[in-house]
């Protein structure tokens, strides 16, 4: 023990032994003038006075150093804590809420939006794409040749790196055969991302050649789970899609690029010489490293002028239009433009808005929860006026009495965030649990030194907060008139009175704000889930087969590996139809092909020959998904490889091009290609892009003529089947007939089309019901508190209710009367409520689908809920007071 | 008004406190008895404002104290008058007689000369 204390525990002894030996004296004294011995203690005790007291005041003057009072404070506040236990676990709870949930909150801010990439100078990077404004794509793939040009030309970024994300079947020895996400990256992006392998090496430039012998650097997770972390991995040949692949590197663990889960990395194949015949493909996605001293707006400047030689450079006519003779593709003759983000921004995307706006919620919680408590210890300070008064009669300060208050209230505010800290470490990993595809960098979120300081800030501020409100008004003047006073009809309790009426309006007010916030996200999910997808997503079971190139590289063999698959899943009793497409909606990306429309002459503001999305399906695919025919037919038996090559398009495509015209006999021919193919068929819009984007234009092949009219056939393709059956019934089916047509192929993605669409809204839904709960429990804070204020104005009005009684006025007539005052004070509440909704919903506009930031009916709606809620909590109290006996009431002042 | 008069109270104490111990030392509940006495029954100290009094100007260095066994046989702490308690006594107590005096005369005011 340190000197400190042990002088501190001796003079506590001391006084101790001091007034024990006063008291002894005194009785001796009494007994000696002639009281009985159990008379003369209690009387020497009750002359003494309150022992408790005079222990505290006197301690007070020893305590010279700082840290001898704050402890004093802190034995005074844990036990006037301790002495109401209900009141204090009530208090510790409603705190440990607040705090947790913004603890949780903000991890997830912390880790998703605040802490930097895993990558050295993460600030350096740069993520560049290419915008087409008037075909209205914002963000969109560089083509190859762009990215060779940008590495050569540019002077503003160190290092550029190019790759695309794509999936491929990993097989090892005596394992079936994995699907895995993988990266097709050039050599510099590793350079570019400032990440060496742990293992091994990375590309070379020499490996991204044509005709390289085949490599790949693994991740550390791959390594761990499917290679089982042997040694002797660098220089062994694996199988990736059939091919033997030597393993030249493993990486670090954690090592990812955008969040897309890759587990290997592949080379990128480039032929600079090639570089013509890549223009027009934008596939690529590109990472740069700014050069030292080069800032983002000087790099966009500098490249900008980088763009307008493009052409020149290229012996381009800028003039020349598509397809013409002196055209050539670059960014300035097909008029778009490289785009360039901040990478960590890219990353995160549009979760930073909906994060920002959870996180302002829980504070809004918090806020209330605060005003609860302001109340809560207002009330509490108010039954305790005498215990103030002696102290400060015994000459205990203002700033003293202050800071004691404060100390007691800290101590609940602690005692409430510790309580918070186990509630968001919980809370966080359900959190991350839940939503693991809908929060990007998941891994990084976690309670480390930031958020504990955020929690410890948090809870100080809280703790100040609700913890100076009650001392607003203590002055020693109130607290002298206290001693003589019930105090219940003095100034300073009219404006306790004042207070705890301006806090229960704003906690009404904040409620208010949350709930229609809340119900504005709820209306936008519940638009989200009734947006027709364009087929019948019921009773259908998915999953997605890739072929290796290596075994199907004559397409005739993916042809007729599909129709065998769908041929026997179908004879399979309880499945009605089976099909195969190469897009599962609805988050396909867009795949824009140019195509040229047979009699459509584009003109400067129309559309370009341009379609969103190609669509390779079986023959019985429009039947299988439920899609209408709107117009002439679906493919049918006498499409055939031999026949004539057929379309179906959408009616999207239907309506841009052809518009008052019938498109069924007219003839469209695919980028590339030199066939004409006839429309034999218009579709009803599919849902492709997601159900929360604007519909594409839509052209559908016949998967069969495909290696007759283009000379391949996709392999990459998803299997749908309908059938009443449950997917987990028809797994042991499907897997056996997968398996028995090609044992070396994985099926991924195996779940019903119901689950495909519900987790393509789960962001929203994540949204809608994180703020949901927020907004249930704002609004029960709210309500506890008019109904505590409401409740405990009753109470100190019993004399004045019993008189009114007594002169005659009805139960009714009392009933009225409190009902319209607590009533009074949630309209104010839910005007100023309303009011703020409606400057600050307007900021989540981008969140919202299918409703206004001022949607009247969400207003209309809250502000009916919340004056039923107010009602109700101001009915308990308001019948209290009816039951008032005048002659109790009178009798008890 | 209350107030004045709680502020009061403290700022005699000390003084009646000091004034006691120049008689010699004594312990609190003594201390107590005498000024009971000494006031003719007038003045009764509450325990409440002396201990921590008494404790206060043992702080200031005005009282020292110290633990002795008393008449009875009992362990009681003892308070005496250090020298500084001494110089502030009489400043007190000139303090005290001037305001008593000006007291005085405000209820006998001194015979005013003619102008």
């Amino acid at each position: 023990m340190s000197p400190f204390w042990r002088s501190h525990d001796r003079r506590n002894e001391d006084l101790n032994d001091e007034i024990r030996a006063h008291l002894e004296m005194a009785t001796r004294d009494r007994i000696a003038r002639g009281e009985s011995p159990e008379e003369a203690a209690r009387n020497a005790r009750r002359e003494f006075g309150d022992v408790t007291t005079v222990r505290e005041v006197t301690g007070d003057m020893w305590s010279g150093q700082s840290l001898d009072r704050l402890m004093q404070d802190l034995r005074w506040a844990i036990r006037s804590v301790t002495r109401a236990p209900g009141f204090a676990l009530v208090a510790i709870l409603t705190l440990a809420l607040g705090i947790g949930a913004n603890t949780a909150i903000f991890s997830v801010v912390n880790g998703v939006l605040l802490e930097p990439l895993p990558f050295p100078h993460s600030n350096q990077l740069v993520f560049i794409t290419s915008q087409f404004p008037t075909l209205g794509f914002d963000q969109f793939p560089v083509d190859a040749a762009e990215y060779l040009e940008f590495h050569e030309r540019n002077r503003s970024f160190s290092d550029v790196g190019a790759y695309v994300t794509s999936a491929v079947n990993i097989g090892a020895a005596g394992q079936p055969p994995a699907r895995v996400n993988s990266g097709i990256a050039t050599a510099s992006l590793f350079h570019t991302l400032g990440v060496s392998p742990r293992m091994g090496r990375a590309f070379t430039d020499e490996e991204t050649r044509p005709n390289a012998a085949p490599v790949a650097v693994l991740s550390s997770e791959l390594w761990q789970s499917t290679f089982a972390g042997e040694r002797d991995i660098v220089g062994r040949q694996i199988d990736v899609d059939g091919v033997k692949t030597t393993v030249v590197g493993v990486m670090p663990p954690g090592f990812d690029v955008h969040d897309q889960n890759v587990k290997i990395w592949l080379p990128l194949t480039l032929d600079p010489a090639q570089r013509q015949q890549y223009r027009g493909g934008h596939f690529l996605l590109l990472i740069g490293r700014l050069a030292s001293n080069v800032t983002l707006a000087r790099a966009r400047v500098e490249l900008q002028s980088l763009l307008a030689q493009w052409p020149a450079q290229d012996g381009a006519d800028p003039n020349a239009a598509p397809g013409a003779p002196g055209f050539v593709h670059t960014p300035t003759t097909t008029k778009h433009r490289l785009r360039y983000d901040d990478l960590q921004k890219d990353v995160v995307g549009s979760i930073g808005t909906a994060l920002v706006v959870l996180q302002a919620a829980v504070g809004l919680v918090l806020l209330i929860a605060c005003a609860n408590m302001a109340n809560l210890m207002l009330m509490r300070a108010e039954t305790r006026h005498k215990e103030l008064a002696v102290r400060a009669a015994l000459g205990a300060g203002r700033g003293r009495l202050m800071r004691q208050f404060v100390t007691e209230s800290l101590v609940f505010s602690l005692a409430g965030g510790l309580a918070g800290l186990a509630l968001a470490y919980w809370g966080v990993h359900a959190l991350v649990a839940a939503n693991a595809g809908s929060i990007p960098r998941a891994s990084s979120v976690a309670l480390d030194g930031r958020v504990l300081l955020f929690t410890l800030l948090l809870s100080i501020t809280t703790g100040l907060l609700f913890g100076l409100a009650p001392l607003l008004h203590l002055s020693t003047r109130s607290i002298g008139l206290t001693l003589r006073d019930a105090g219940s009809r003095t100034t300073a309790a009219a404006s306790r009175n004042r207070v705890r009426r301006g806090l229960v309006v704003a906690e009404m007010a904040f409620a208010v704000m949350l709930v229609v916030g809340a119900g504005l996200l709820l209306r936008s999910f519940w638009n989200l889930m009734r947006v027709d997808s364009g087929f019948d997503h019921s009773h259908l079971t998915t999953f997605g087969v890739v072929l290796p190139l290596a075994t199907y590289r004559d397409s005739t063999r993916p042809v007729a590996f599909f129709n065998d698959l769908t041929g026997r899943l179908g004879a399979v009793p309880g499945v009605q139809s089976v099909a195969a497409m190469s897009g599962l909606p609805p988050r396909r990306q867009v795949n824009a092909n140019d195509t040229s429309i047979e009699g459509y002459v584009p003109t400067p503001n129309g559309p370009a020959q341009n379609v969103d999305y190609y669509q390779y399906v079986t023959s019985n695919y429009v039947s299988t998904m439920g899609i209408p025919v709107v117009a002439g037919r679906a493919f049918g038996p006498s499409d055939g490889p031999l026949s004539t090559p057929v379309v179906m398009i959408n009616q999207t495509m239907a309506k841009l091009f052809y518009e008052n015209t019938s498109p069924v006999g007219r003839r469209v021919q695919p980028g590339g290609s030199k066939v004409w193919f006839t429309i034999v068929g218009v579709l009803k819009d599919v849902k492709q892009g997601g159900v929360d984007s604007r519909t594409g234009t839509e052209l559908y092949f016949d998967y069969e003529q495909q290696p007759a009219t283009r000379g391949f056939a996709p392999l990459n393709m998803n299997v749908v089947i309908r059938s009443p059956l449950e997917p987990a019934a028809l797994a042991t089916t499907v897997r056996r007939t997968v398996n028995a047509l090609d044992p070396t192929l994985p099926i991924v993605s195996f779940r019903s089309m119901d689950d495909v669409f519900s987790d393509s809204v789960s962001r929203p839904r994540f949204l809608a019901q994180l703020l949901g709960i927020f907004a249930v429990v704002a609004l029960a804070l709210a309500a506890i508190g008019t109904y505590g204020v409401l409740a405990y104005s009753v109470a100190v009005r019993r004399r004045e209710l019993g008189i009114r009684m007594a002169l005659g006025s009805s139960q009714q007539g009392l009933l009225s009367l409190v009902l319209r005052q607590g009533m009074a004070l949630a309209a104010l509440g839910l005007v100023a409520g309303l009011l703020g909704a409606l400057a600050v919903t307007r900021l989540a506009s981008s969140l919202l689908f299918g409703v206004k930031p001022a949607d009247p009916l969400t207003f209309i709606g809250v502000a009916v809920f919340m004056m039923v809620v107010a009602f109700l909590a101001c009915l308990v109290p308001a019948r209290r007071a009816t039951r008032v006996d005048p002659l109790v009431a009178l009798k008890a002042e | 008004m209350p107030l004045s008069r709680i502020e009061l109270l403290q700022g005699t104490l000390d003084m009646i406190v000091l004034q006691t111990l120049r008689w010699g030392p004594r312990h609190g509940y003594g201390l107590v008895q005498m000024i009971r006495t000494n006031s003719r029954g007038v003045l009764q100290v509450d325990t409440g404002s002396l201990y921590p009094a008494l404790h206060r100007l043992e702080r200031e260095g005005s009282i020292a104290a110290s633990w002795e066994i008393s008449e009875n046989r009992q362990r009681v702490r003892v308070y005496r008058l250090t020298p500084s308690g001494k110089k502030r006594l009489a400043a007190e107590r000139s303090k005290w007689e001037q305001l008593s005096e000006a007291i005085s005369g405000i209820f006998v005011p001194p015979p005013q000369e003619e102008t």
